[in-house]
């Protein structure tokens, strides 16, 4: 799995300007014509949903999603690498198991060929490219967590910003 | 038993530094398949339902939107004028500079949203100078740490935009508008140890000669960043945007001041902005997200009920209760940022609203008060960990500093508490 490693990081990042433009875009319509663009609000959605995995992906990558760093950050060599295995392995747990639990999601959705609200469309349309997501996080995070667990020198200090 | 292994479970991987929506989705999935042995794949089908539900809302749509608000004013060049129009406002003298750097913390706490980018803004324009005058650094990072944390309150707010989100009867707009007067209530108690400790310490700013700026001319400057606030919450009042469409348009607007105006965006900084702001969002609702899972498992197992019982049991009445609330809440706030405390603990804390009939905006503002003192309550506090890695100081070395600071928000917290209209007369005034 060695694709472009900043494949999820620039997925997120084009959501998060497609979503700008679209809402920015909805103000203007509605300030300067009479239109409506009521049916982006189910585009905008799934975009926060993608953008939301694809960014947790990228930052899994990184290993620096919101934790308590108290003992994560300080300790034993071994303590360190201890903790950093564990916690690479559960968000693969967590995402291997929500990965396979939403594809079973989608497979009801196609075969009872459920529509959406807003639009019209097949649901499975939007919520398919979910599971590929909660996969790319899970292998991120399992890349992250091998390399915590192989870490030999002095610890780079973690970034905090949330 | 569920109930124990759920807590044990989740307290376990917090502690091992697992993520924390991680932590959140394994103990909330452990539980489900727990209760559900004979159900098909364990009753686990609700897990990715929940998880989806709780980010696929549309008015979720305005965190992401004021994230990028920050993230685009904080290389706007807006913070060093803000700086220069303080500096003419309150001039030089001793305990000036740390006045200054509360009230840019303020203001620009009315455009960015969250209190560590709020330090690290601030910080990085008031760091420096505080240091050439003569000021401990450790002290100044206690400072800007402590002022960073009313941006919890000050509109916009990332906090109270998620505690909306979670809470029925509490709209953006009416939290925005009740949390302006306890916010600036607890900006301006902080001025207050800020001047006794400089004054007590003898800091003197006299020897840094430093002309004070004209004030029309930093006044003209800064004002293209005051003006968005005044957009934000004007926009909001008139009824012109909903909250997410008000961050759009402040987005549009910062971008245009950063790039044409200021000029201290250039094109090849537009990914970088997006790309933080993108991730910063992802964080957030990524604990969101799996903080659905959590929340839909402690609602089957019912905690919350006896939880309630329990505290209403212990006949400590509402102001007691909610004193007790402040203790855990702080405590919890040194560890845990204020978003993840929410989304932890509404569930559990919405019957106790409900049983002692607090009302859901002045609730949420009381919360988001404990909160931000948690955010610069050593040894574990987000602001304080951001100001102190600027400052390049240890954050024990704070202790001894930042104690008054805590000491007085703490006391602008109780007046909230023992007076809710505070926070109340302002959002019923504007009628929301």
């Amino acid at each position: 799995m060695r694709a472009d490693p900043k494949i999820e990081e620039r997925l997120g990042v084009a959501c998060m300007v497609v979503l700008a433009i679209i809402t920015l875009g909805n103000v203007l319509t509605r300030y300067f014509t009479d239109m409506s663009f009521a049916w982006t609000e189910e585009i905008s959605v799934f975009l926060i949903v993608v953008m939301t995995l694809a960014g947790a992906a990228s930052v899994a990558g990184r290993d620096v999603h919101i934790r308590i760093e108290y003992f994560y950050d300080g300790g034993s060599l071994a303590r360190r690498r201890t903790l950093r295995a564990l916690s690479g392995a559960v968000t693969t747990l967590v995402f291997l198991a929500l990965a396979v639990l939403f594809s079973i999601d989608v497979a009801d959705e196609i075969r009872w060929s459920e529509t959406s609200m807003g639009l019209g469309v097949p649901r499975w349309w939007f919520t398919a490219a979910i599971p590929p997501l909660c996969l790319a996080i899970a292998v991120r995070a399992g890349i992250a967590g091998w390399r915590g667990w192989r870490l030999r020198d002095e610890p780079e200090s973690s970034p905090v910003d949330a | 038993m569920t109930t124990f292994v759920l807590v044990a479970l989740f307290i376990a991987l917090l502690l091992a530094g697992v993520p924390i929506a991680m932590a959140l989705g394994l103990g909330g999935m452990f539980a489900i398949a727990w209760m559900n042995p004979g159900s098909p794949f364990w009753g686990l089908l609700a897990a990715p339902q929940n998880a989806h539900a709780a980010i696929a809302k549309y008015p979720l749509l305005a965190l992401p939107m004021f994230v990028l608000v920050g993230a685009i004013f904080d290389r706007s060049g807006v913070a060093g004028r803000l700086v220069t129009f303080a500096q003419a406002c309150v001039g030089s003298g001793p305990g000036r500079l740390p006045v200054i750097a509360i009230l840019v913390a303020m203001m620009l706490g009315g455009i960015s949203g969250s209190g560590p980018a709020t330090a690290a803004a601030v910080g990085a324009v008031m760091l420096g100078a505080m240091g050439r005058a003569g000021y401990p650094r450790a002290f100044s990072a206690s400072i800007v740490a402590a002022a960073a944390a009313t941006d919890n309150l000050i509109p916009p707010s990332i906090a109270l935009i998620v505690y909306s989100v979670n809470m029925p009867g509490a709209s953006v707009p009416a939290l925005f508008a009740a949390g302006i007067i306890p916010g600036t209530l607890a900006g301006l108690a902080l001025i207050v140890p800020a001047v006794l400790t400089s004054k007590r310490h003898g800091f003197n700013e006299a020897n840094v000669a430093r002309a004070r700026p004209p004030f029309w001319a930093s006044l003209r400057e800064a004002s293209w960043g005051l003006a968005a606030k005044v957009l934000i919450l004007g926009g909001l009042r008139l009824g012109w945007f909903t909250p997410t469409e008000a961050a759009v348009v402040a987005v549009a607007y910062g971008l245009f001041i950063g790039m044409v105006i200021h000029r201290t965006i250039g094109w090849r900084d537009l990914y970088p902005v997006f790309r933080s702001a993108t991730e910063l969002s992802a964080v957030i609702m990524l604990v969101l997200a799996l903080a659905g899972i959590f929340a839909y498992a402690v609602s089957t197992l019912g905690i919350a009920d006896p939880l309630v019982a329990w505290v209403q049991g212990l006949g400590l009445g509402s102001n007691g209760t909610l004193i007790l609330l402040f203790v855990v809440m702080t405590m919890l706030g040194m560890v845990l940022d204020g978003v993840s405390i929410f989304l932890v603990f509404l569930p559990l804390l919405y019957p106790l609203m409900q049983a002692f009939h607090w009302d859901p905006v002045w609730f949420g503002v009381l919360l988001t008060m404990k909160i931000a003192i948690g955010q610069f309550t050593p040894p574990l506090a987000v602001n304080l960990m951001v100001a102190c890695r600027i400052a390049k100081v240890r954050i024990d070395e704070t202790i001894q500093w930042v104690g008054p600071f805590i000491f007085w928000f703490v006391l602008a917290a109780f007046v909230v508490l023992f007076f809710p209209e505070v926070a109340l007369w302002l959002p019923r005034r504007l009628g929301y």
